[in-house]
This record gives structure tokens, C-alpha cells and sequence, in this order.
């Protein structure tokens, strides 16, 4: 049988980089993902900080990877921050780049599928050199410990020096044959399955979940640069908050990618789970208020509907030669509007210059309206649709974030800073797998893997972590660059007390004394406020309301349906379902009808079930439905997780990711 | 010679094919392949010989040794072959006087080129069969000539080296009837005919990080090919000149038909979905065929 020093479960950010780390310090270690390829189930919101802190050090993605400012196909670096608050078609803007540059180094946005793949090839090749490695399309199912009769699996006895039995562990899968692990990372994400095998933690309650569902929209860089006011390889973050939640606490965000942009909504699970509600249709009404969609807006082209009356064979050679024109009018296109792609494209040799591009553009426009009878209206060109949850930092962190020989990092320990508008997470995995991979080092050098041993050192690491402070207890530096920032709000025509109570926060000294009397309060008695329905929508809409401006919409857009976002993922279906629900009439299930991302659940036609009144001679007519689940078109997302058997796909199989 | 106990020398037979994957074939006006209009690949059957080449590389160290009989510009499929087995060795044997072989005479060439190795070989692996000429032939009239057991429709394999003994599973189709799974054992030497079907399958950590680590090296290799490549002439490999090309061949191609279409005797009906009783009789035509009396 195979054994590793160190096998990392799950290949995203987090995984990687402890694989990475692993290699470099001398550690022999295989990564096991069951994607394929690697990546292909990442998705994030997402920026990536690097940060800096003035005492106690985090361990950072350029720290993990050395040329990673170079050479990483990162997005664009982030130099602006803002919060929109909104209420119908207005907006009032507060500027939050102070905030975001509270102790950041730099922040990237990012598309996690297509980085995962440039920081696998980086781990892989440091991890070859020791013959560890990266195996794509592999599913974990199980581990099993032997007691090998020298030691408890835990408590204090084991400290004898040797491996204790605990550590002693077999690794099975869907797809080899089993192999033993002295150390295991779990990267394994949000809905961790190694949790619940290792009963290191249950799990994770709605209340510490926030669901986020996201679109990529394809905008040519050029046009996103003067749309949101760029210079080259900058972006910008927005978030949002006010009326677009119907009542439930979340907000909006959208960030600028290359030449796509990242918008989505994240909500607490547990508000959604209150009052259900389809994430897809609170999608599409965030696309369609004006100030997302004139952000999102392009020109499409839109085909006449094809003669059905003419000859089979004309019809085909319609639709061979449009489709063919089309593809090229779309690859000219962002061609042309892109800096980088337009110089790319005369430096090879395609074109001489940019005029030529120009030309070749409006011939294959004028060719496609005047042979094919298109036309170019205003619409937005939406590329993939992702969902994901997120765990809740301050709680879902699990106190020992070890189980025998396992290590939990990132989603998978249930780590994340969310505070008002402070969204952090990719950074604070890489954080984790820099300190498991030490915690696995030191094991390895004193050969003793044991929970009280490697666990309990891990614990310690992850306890000098900056982050680690920052998820337990409120930042209040950051609070007060936050309420500074809100400053700029006019308080006129607010009500007299309001203004009285705005004016008030917004005096530095009364913002001191506002922040000792906030840190004498309890933790949960202030999240309670910060994350209350009033600071989520309330607020948020009053300000817009009286002080916001009025934006007028530039044109109007058509959102996807589910099932034509559906039809557009790439999903390798399994015949295996790798979800069973338990009792398809819980309330929480028949809530999935409404919360899944991709409708998987249905509710089935209400069967009419006759009962024998106790000791009563009429017969009580009660309506049962049940509700079915058909896996296809799963994207695995866990929010159904809670009160079903829930498992990741087998390898290879389920949802292939392209921006993520 | 070095012989070893636990080396296996492998040794690969490819054919460069014309690509007749879609929209990648050009025909003529008769209907037969275009031969200089369509590109040229190695076939996908020897791409399936070259998967288990790599399958003895990863899991017995085995030393591979490619090897094609065609024009110069075969070298195409062996830089293919070495992307798909990071193999040690490309031969190619390439001579005016190798034209117009048919399988008897192109296997002489082969056994000729397998001898000159350099090395014994324990076990040779071949596709079913090309997709141009679809006989099937060459890869058991190799193993005649050169004396090995002939293996065919392999599926999966593994050797013992120990004993030095090749366990390997044959599929069998019997059309009509049923397939028919084949454990068989014989000594090395040996040639194995891939079956179609065949798919690596790498069951162990260890494997799949070999595999990786060797895919990598092969793709450096067949970006590099050339200095892996011997071309050798039918003087260089000193063939019988009776016995290969034209001369060697005993095959005599008279004529080449297309297979006339059969007439469908099919007749159809169309049915209103709406109507319940037409849907009825449609459902008990196909109960009496399913279940009814034949």
C-alpha cells in the first residue's frame, strides 16, 4: 500500500497552497481533487487581499508564491471601494477605499477557477520534485484509523513520542485503491465532508452561512475601463445594500474583472430560510435596476428568426454561415475593444494596424446585416452562473480546527472575515495552509502526528493569527475609517433626530466613545446591530431615498431564465446521486423548492391522505406534499446540505466551472 | 543484450492514418478518400497502443521503443506516439521499397525492425486495427513472424515479472449473441492487439503520480522528437527485398466497391399524440413486441 507523509484533501485556493508550502518545506505530499480539471469547482466573489498587519504576521499569497505578482492570471487590482446604498433607481454612493486599504498590501479581483489552475501548476511542480504530486478527479469518501495498539486515538497518554494510533489512518476513494496518510490537511470547503467523517465539527448551522449566488458578465475591457472610470489593470469593487433583498439581510456586490464582471448577492442563510425566496429571481431583479444594468449593458447581436418556409438545405446554410460570422464578429469585437488584444493581435501578425481591425469589424457587421438581416440592440452578455456558500467567520470557526491527525483549513474550518462591508476569505485559507503545513513539518520532525501533538501546535499557529483575532472580535479601527467614511453624507433632509444622532457618530470624540461603549458591549449584542435588518435594508434605503441621485436607466436588458443559465453550465452528470433527502416533507426541505440555485427540488403533486380522527367519527383530509430532488444540474453548492445526505460528486463528475 | 529479470522492453507499432475525424476528411468526386487534401494523424487505435505502452512505463518501468513503416512524414505520428508514451526510442522505416505493402509484407518489415532494437523485447503492443485499411492483420502476422504469442482484444493487463508472465483480459464480441470477458495468461515474449475499448486505468496514488511526472517528460520529449528518431532503410534494417513492399505482398486488391445502402423496409405511421386510442395501439405494438409471442 501507497503512504504519504501528508495528503491534502481538495484542490482550491486554500489546498493548494498548503501543497505548496508542504513541498517547500521538504514534506512529501499528494493533493487529491475531484475536479477535473483542477479548479473546475471553484468559485468565489472575488477578491484576493494580501495583507499586512503591525503585529503578528500572516502569511500571504505572494509569501506562497513568489512570482505571483508577475506572473498570476489575476483580474484587476482593486484601487476603489464603495458601498451603494439603494432604493428603486436611486443610489447614494459612500466612498470605502480607505476601509478597503486598512491594512492591505494590495487586492485583486479574481476568477478562482482559472487562478486555481496557475497556482496548481506552481504547486505541482514544487511538489514533483519531492514525487508528491496533484491527482485531479478523485473523490475521498472515507478514512478509516487503525489502531495499531500502541497508543489511544487521543488524551494525554499519547504524547510518548511515537505516532499514537490516531494517526495511523487509511484514505479511501471512489476511484484507487486505499493508501495510508500520516498527516491530513482537509481543504475540502465550506461543506466539508472530512468534518463529518472525523465528527470534528456537525454541520455548519444556517445562521452561520450566508449563500451567495454570482453571473459573470462578458463586457470588452476597453468598454470597462471608461465605463467605471480606469486606468489600465485597475478595478473597481461596488457593494450594494437597500431595497434589494425583498426584507432579507444580504446585500449586492460587483466587481471589475478583465473583461468580465463579477455580480452576485449574498444573503445569511438563515434569513433566506425564514422566508424562501429564488435566488436566481433576486438575481435578475438586481440585474434590472438601473445602476447595475447600465453597468452590465452591452450590444448584442440579435439574429432575425430563421425562414422556416425555405428548403431544409437554405436553412442550414443560413445557420452554418451565421453562426460562423458571428463567432468572428465576437472575437474582432473584443478584439478591438481591448487594449492588450488589439496589440496582441498586430504583434502576431493577424493585422497591421488597429485601423485594419476597425474595418474588418464593420465589414463583418455590415455583411451580417445586410446578408443575414441581424440586428445590434442593447443587452448584457452573461457568461456563467455560479453559487457557493460561505461560512460566517465569527460563527462558523471551529474551535479546534484538528480531529486525530487532520488539520481543517479555510471553508473547511469555517473561517472568513465578514463584517458590514469587510468580505475576506481566499486570504485567510492561504493564511491556514501556510500554518498547517508548518504544524505538519514540525510533526514530522519530532515523527509524532498525533491530535495532541500536530493538532494542538496547529491550533497554537492559527491562535498568533492576525486573522484569527480579526474573526473573534469586532475590528474597531476598522469600524471607525467605516463611520468616517459615512461622514460625507448630507444630513439635511433627514428628520431632526436622525440628523441629531448622525451629527453625533460622526464627531470623532463621540466616535471614541461610541467605540469604548461598543467595546464594553457583548460581541453578539453588537453584531446584532451591525448585522440587523436596519443596517442591511432599512438605513441603507433611507439614505438613498432622501439624499441618493436618481439614475435613469441607458437601456433595458433581458435576464436568463434559470434554464437557459442551466443549459449553459457544464455539468458531467452522474447517474449515482450523490444527495438523498431525508424527509422530503420537512419545513427546511420543502424551503429548497425555493433556495436551491439550480431548482433541483420540486414539489410533487399534493397526494391526498385520508386520517382516522382519533375518537372521532369524521375522517381529517390533510394534504401531504412531498418533495423529489433530481440531482442533474446540481452545481453543489450545500445549501440544502443541512437535512439531506450530502455528498461531493464522484471524481470527474458534477459541475465544470470556467470563470468561478 | 541485457536481460534482466525485472526489465520489460516494450516495443510499439503505429501507423500515420488520415484524420478522419469530422470535418477534418476531404474526398473526391468518386467518393474515395482524398488522400493529399486530408490531414494526416497517428491512427486513434495506435494512440491506444501507445496508452498501454505507458501503462508498462508507469507501473513496470518498462523501456519503450516506438516504432512506424511509412513515408518520412510518418514521423508526424511517432512524435505523436511519443507525446502519448514518452517512449526511449522512435524508429521509422521508411524506404521507396516498403510502398505498396500489404499486412504480410509490412509485418516482415516490422519483425526485421523489432530484431534491430537493440534490446530483446518482452512485449510488443499494437492497435485493433487502422482506420484505412481495417483488416486487422498486421499486428497477429508480426507475432507469427516473430515467433511471440499473439494476444488480441485486450482490455487490460498486467505482468509478473517474476515469473515474467503476461495476465491479460480479452473482450470478445459475439454479434448477436453476447460479449465474452477472457482471462488469459501467457510467457513473454508476447504481442498484444489493443481493443478498443481499452482504457488506462491507474488504481494507485503512486501510479497516477508517475503517470503525471512521465505525461510531462513526454511532452518535453516529442517537442524534441527528432533526436530521438532513427530512420533506417530497408539496406539499414536488411530486409529480403522479395518479401516486403509490392513484391512481398500477396494481397491483390481487384476492385473496391461501396456497400450499396439496404432498402428500409420500415414503414411508418404518424400518430396523433392527442388521440388516446391511436397512443393505445401504439403501446400494445410495442408490449407484443416486447413481451408477446413472437
Amino acid at each position: 500500500m501507497d503512504r504519504f507523509d501528508a495528503v491534502i484533501v481538495g484542490g482550491g485556493s486554500a489546498g493548494l497552497a498548503a501543497l505548496m508550502e508542504l513541498s517547500r518545506l521538504g514534506i512529501q505530499a499528494v493533493l487529491l481533487e475531484s475536479g477535473k480539471p483542477i479548479g473546475s469547482k471553484s468559485v468565489s466573489g472575488g477578491i484576493l487581499y494580501s495583507k499586512n498587519y503591525p503585529n503578528g504576521r500572516v502569511y500571504n499569497v505572494e509569501d506562497i508564491y513568489p512570482d505571483f505578482l508577475d506572473e498570476a492570471p489575476v483580474e484587476r487590482r482593486i484601487t476603489r471601494y464603495y458601498l451603494n446604498a439603494l432604493s428603486g433607481s436611486k443610489v447614494y454612493t459612500i466612498d470605502l477605499t480607505e476601509a478597503h486599504e486598512y491594512r492591505t498590501n494590495f487586492a485583486y479581483s479574481v476568477l478562482m477557477a482559472r487562478l486555481n489552475k496557475w497556482f496548481a501548476e506552481r504547486a505541482e511542480e514544487e511538489a514533483a520534485k519531492l514525487g508528491g504530486g496533484i491527482i485531479e478527479g478523485v473523490h475521498v469518501k472515507d478514512i478509516v484509523w487503525i489502531d495499531d495498539g500502541s497508543g489511544s486515538s487521543s488524551g494525554s497518554s499519547s504524547n510518548s513520542g511515537s505516532s499514537s494510533g490516531s494517526s495511523n489512518s487509511i484514505i479511501v476513494t471512489d476511484e484507487l485503491e486505499e493508501f495510508g496518510a500520516k498527516a491530513i490537511i482537509a481543504a475540502d470547503g465550506v461543506n466539508s465532508e472530512i468534518a463529518l467523517i472525523s465528527n470534528a465539527r456537525g454541520k455548519l448551522e444556517p445562521e452561520a452561512l450566508y449563500q451567495g449566488v454570482k453571473c459573470i458578465v462578458r463586457v470588452p475591457e476597453d468598454i470597462i475601463d471608461e465605463r467605471f472610470d480606469l486606468d489600465d489593470g485597475e478595478g473597481v469593487a461596488h457593494l450594494f445594500a437597500g431595497d434589494i433583498s425583498r426584507g432579507h439581510n444580504g446585500g449586492g456586490f460587483l466587481y471589475t474583472n478583465r473583461d468580465t464582471l463579477s455580480v452576485g448577492l449574498v444573503y445569511h442563510l438563515d434569513s433566506l430560510l425564514k422566508s424562501p425566496i429564488e435566488p436566481y429571481n433576486m438575481l435578475n431583479e438586481f440585474l434590472t435596476i438601473p445602476v447595475i444594468t447600465n453597468y452590465i449593458v452591452d450590444e448584442v447581436a440579435v439574429p432575425k428568426e430563421l425562414d422556416r418556409t425555405l428548403p431544409k438545405e437554405e436553412q442550414l446554410r443560413i445557420r452554418f454561415g451565421l453562426s460562423r460570422l458571428l463567432k468572428e464578429y465576437e472575437g474582432l469585437r473584443y478584439t478591438y475593444y481591448s487594449k492588450h488584444a488589439r496589440l496582441d493581435a498586430i504583434r502576431q501578425g493577424l493585422y497591421s494596424s488597429e485601423e485594419e481591425i476597425k474595418a474588418r469589424l464593420e465589414e463583418v457587421r455590415g455583411k451580417l446585416e445586410k446578408e443575414y438581416g441581424v440586428t445590434f440592440a442593447n443587452n448584457y452578455v452573461e457568461v456563467e452562473y455560479a453559487c457557493k456558500l460561505v461560512p460566517d467567520g465569527k460563527r462558523a470557526m471551529m474551535d479546534k480546527p484538528y480531529k486525530n491527525n487532520i488539520l481543517f483549513i479555510g471553508d473547511a474550518a469555517g473561517k472568513g472575515i465578514f463584517l458590514g462591508t469587510r468580505i475576506e476569505g481566499i486570504n485567510i485559507g492561504i493564511d491556514d495552509a501556510a500554518r498547517a503545513a508548518r504544524a505538519v513539518a514540525r510533526a514530522r520532525e519530532m515523527s509524532n502526528f498525533s491530535e495532541d501533538y500536530m493538532g494542538r501546535y496547529y491550533a497554537q499557529l492559527v491562535d498568533e493569527s492576525p486573522y484569527t483575532e480579526d474573526i473573534r472580535r469586532i475590528d474597531f479601527e476598522y469600524m471607525k475609517i467605516f463611520v468616517r467614511a459615512c461622514k460625507s453624507i448630507p444630513l439635511e433632509p433627514f428628520p431632526l433626530f436622525l440628523r441629531l444622532a448622525f451629527m453625533l457618530i460622526q464627531k470623532t470624540i463621540v466616535q471614541e466613545l461610541a467605540s469604548s461603549i461598543a467595546r464594553m458591549m457583548d460581541q453578539s449584542t453588537l453584531l446584532k446591530i451591525i448585522e440587523s435588518n436596519d443596517a442591511y435594508v432599512k438605513i441603507p434605503m433611507e439614505v438613498a431615498e432622501r439624499v441618493g441621485r436618481e439614475v435613469k436607466p441607458i437601456a433595458e436588458i433581458r435576464p436568463l431564465s434559470i434554464d437557459e443559465r442551466i443549459g449553459r453550465l457544464k455539468i458531467r452528470e452522474d447517474e449515482v446521486p450523490h444527495i438523498r433527502i431525508k424527509d422530503p416533507k420537512s419545513r427546511f426541505i420543502k424551503a429548497m423548492v425555493h433556495l436551491c440555485p439550480t431548482k433541483c427540488y420540486i414539489m410533487e403533486a399534493s397526494e391526498e391522505v385520508s386520517k382516522e380522527g382519533a375518537g372521532a367519527k369524521a375522517r381529517l383530509k390533510a394534504v401531504v406534499s412531498n418533495v423529489i430532488l433530481q440531482h442533474e444540474g446540481c452545481i453543489e453548492c450545500g445549501t440544502c446540505s443541512r437535512e439531506t445526505e450530502w455528498r461531493h460528486t464522484r471524481g470527474e463528475k458534477g459541475i465544470v466551472y470556467e470563470y468561478g | 543484450m541485457n536481460h534482466d529479470k525485472d526489465v520489460i522492453n516494450a516495443a510499439v507499432m503505429v501507423k500515420l492514418e488520415p484524420d478522419l475525424s469530422e470535418g477534418n476528411v476531404s474526398y473526391n468526386p468518386d467518393g474515395t478518400l482524398n488522400r493529399s487534401q486530408t490531414k494526416n494523424i497517428l491512427g486513434p487505435h495506435s494512440a491506444i497502443a501507445c496508452k498501454a505502452a505507458m501503462y508498462a512505463k508507469v507501473c513496470y518501468d518498462a523501456w519503450v521503443s516506438v516504432c512506424s513503416m511509412g513515408p518520412p512524414t510518418a514521423e508526424i505520428a511517432l512524435r505523436d506516439a511519443m507525446g502519448l508514451c514518452c517512449a526511449d526510442e522512435l524508429h521509422l522505416y521508411s524506404d521507396r521499397i516498403f510502398a505498396g505493402a500489404d499486412t504480410l509484407a509490412t509485418a516482415e518489415t516490422i519483425k526485421h525492425g523489432i530484431r534491430k532494437m537493440g534490446r530483446s523485447i518482452d512485449i510488443v503492443f499494437s492497435g485493433h486495427r487502422a482506420v484505412d485499411g481495417e483488416t486487422g492483420q498486421t499486428g497477429p502476422q508480426t507475432a507469427w513472424k516473430l515467433g511471440f504469442n499473439f494476444i488480441g482484444n485486450v482490455i487490460d493487463y498486467s505482468i509478473d515479472l517474476e515469473s515474467r508472465m503476461v495476465k491479460a483480459r480479452r473482450k470478445i464480441d459475439l454479434p448477436g449473441l453476447y460479449t465474452v470477458i477472457e482471462d488469459v495468461e501467457s510467457p513473454l515474449p508476447a504481442l498484444i492487439a489493443l481493443d478498443p475499448s481499452y482504457r488506462d486505468n491507474y488504481r494507485r496514488v503512486s501510479e497516477r503520480l508517475r503517470y503525471a511526472r512521465l505525461m510531462k517528460e513526454a511532452s518535453r520529449r516529442a517537442k524534441d522528437y527528432k533526436s530521438y528518431l532513427r530512420v533506417w532503410s530497408a539496406k539499414d534494417l536488411g530486409v529480403d527485398v522479395r518479401y516486403v513492399g509490392l513484391a512481398g505482398s500477396p494481397t491483390i486488391v481487384y476492385k473496391v466497391e461501396k456497400i450499396p445502402k439496404a432498402k428500409a423496409s420500415r414503414r411508418a405511421k404518424v400518430v396523433d399524440p392527442s388521440n388516446v386510442e391511436a397512443l393505445r395501439e401504439v403501446g400494445n405494438l410495442i408490449f407484443n413486441i416486447a413481451f408477446g409471442e413472437r
